[in-house]
């Protein structure tokens, strides 16, 4: 379980939030603190007061995978294979075994023609598909994303979700602007001026936020 | 004498990269327009020819009776000139007070554009651009990063643009301006799916909203929220 307890940090104050394994989707207007919070649990940013826990531990003393919402903030090395390798360089892996799990993680997200390409040449899609290879290749035990699906056709993003899924990482936390995908989440969480507003199963939520612009397309069209 | 209208013509244009290739051919007329295309089908590489920053590796990109040109890039960032959001909208010879207003900023004058969340510098981007008018207006996934209620603004401030060439690419699967016609890059060509509603048939990057819409018979008329809710409520 995830846990936050009276966190204050920036425009986000949550008194207490559980999240359980699964698909966890975080929903909401921009600026409202998705971002901050994605951070929080990442321990990229440490709260200013209350906590983060993760299964009892600091995000910072847990595996955690991540993909920036700004592509270009992903990259760090000059070509895809090289990006998608240095978590593993980091973690002192041994060279013979790196390149098997990059090709295998590249397969698995379908960008082996993407290897030898210079990062900056990628599209923001590609770009954004080699950053969550390089946050999966080591299994992280959280994997957080931040919008990465909004710079991919919806296919991909489709395939993409469902491939992740298939991986089983104990705990996925995305959030999206697109409302179907956030519906497929086990849970959902809407944020609103740095507060939960509601949080639940996606039928709970999305029922509360009938008739608002954040209620899912195909949920009100019914086709 | 009759004045000639809007247009940009692609002809037997090719842009090349390794064995990735992208052919057009193809004009584009007054109205708003729709591209849609798989991750790195070259959606952008056509905006940046379309609008003059990316020279084809043959073949010619005209444009006729256009006298501005614009073009917002899939990244925010790539537009920031000034070092906080006042200097920011007067880079564009906009009055801030209005424009901050507009975008949800209001107050904000002094803040850095790079602290903004993505979603909040895309707003203040597209309200500068927005706020001005231009012959041909280019917009590279404008929607994405963009909360609900924005995409609804920016697809009423789009429909609003009663002149000049609009050309939209974009993933979105929700939100979209009515459109006069849609485009659609395919194995390494832009195909032309023509005017609404006869394209939506044939258009296969529809979002699955609109295909279920279709397999019931319900075709829309056009693509936005109104337009689908329509047909869905259709009996």
């Amino acid at each position: 379980m995830i846990t936050l307890e009276k966190l204050r940090y920036r425009t986000v104050a949550i008194e207490d939030l559980r999240i359980a394994p699964g698909v966890t989707s975080v929903i909401g207007p921009n600026g409202s603190g998705k971002t901050t919070l994605l951070k929080l649990l990442a321990g990229i940013a440490l709260p200013d007061t209350g906590t983060v826990l993760v299964d009892g531990m600091s995000p910072r003393n847990t595996e955690i995978g991540w993909v920036n919402e700004f592509p270009d903030r992903n990259i760090l090395f000059g070509n895809a294979f090289e990006e998608i390798s240095s978590p593993l360089r980091f973690r002192h892996i041994p060279c013979t075994m790196i390149e098997d799990r990059v090709v295998t993680c590249m397969k698995s997200i379908g960008i082996t023609h993407l290897a030898t390409r210079p990062m900056q040449e990628l599209s923001g899609g590609e770009k954004v598909l080699v950053a969550l290879a390089a946050a999966l290749v080591f299994r992280p035990q959280v994997l957080v994303l931040d919008e990465y699906d909004s710079h991919l056709d919806a296919n991909r993003a489709g395939e993409i979700a469902h491939h992740i899924r298939k991986r089983s990482t104990p705990y996925v936390i995305h959030c999206t602007q697109d409302l179907e995908a956030a519906a497929l989440g086990d849970v959902v969480i809407f944020l609103e001026k740095g507060k939960v507003s509601c949080a639940g199963t996606p039928e709970d939520v999305f029922t509360s936020l009938t008739g608002t612009a954040f209620y899912p397309l195909s949920w009100r069209c019914r086709v | 004498m009759e004045v000639p209208g809007m247009k940009v013509s692609l002809a037997r244009v090719r842009a090349v990269r390794g064995d990735w290739s992208l052919s057009a051919e193809s004009v584009f007329e007054e109205g708003i327009h729709l591209v849609s295309g798989d991750v790195g089908s070259g959606k952008s590489t056509l905006a940046l020819m379309l609008a003059g920053l990316f020279p084809p590796a043959s073949g010619t990109v005209e444009r006729q009776g256009i006298a501005s040109v614009m073009i917002a890039f899939q990244f925010p960032e790539f537009h920031v000139t000034g070092p906080d959001l006042e200097r920011e909208c007067k880079s564009w010879d906009v009055d801030p007070a209005s424009i901050l207003a507009a975008a949800g900023l209001a107050g904000r004058n002094t803040a850095s554009p790079l602290d903004l969340s993505r979603g909040e510098l895309k707003r203040l981007i597209l309200a500068c651009m927005l706020a001005r008018d231009y012959d041909l207006l280019i917009l590279d996934e404008p929607f994405s990063s963009l909360d609900c209620s924005e995409k609804e603004r920016l697809c009423t401030a789009l429909s609003g643009r009663k002149r000049g060439i609009t050309i939209i690419f974009t993933h979105e699967q929700a939100y979209f301006p009515q459109v006069d016609r849609i485009w659609e890059i395919q194995g390494g060509v832009l195909h032309d799916r023509g005017r609404l509603p006869s394209a939506l048939c044939r258009w296969n990057h529809a979002p699955a909203v609109i295909k279920n819409l279709i397999a019931k018979g319900k075709v829309p008329v056009n693509i936005s929220q109104t337009d689908l809710l329509e047909a869905a409520c259709r009996t």
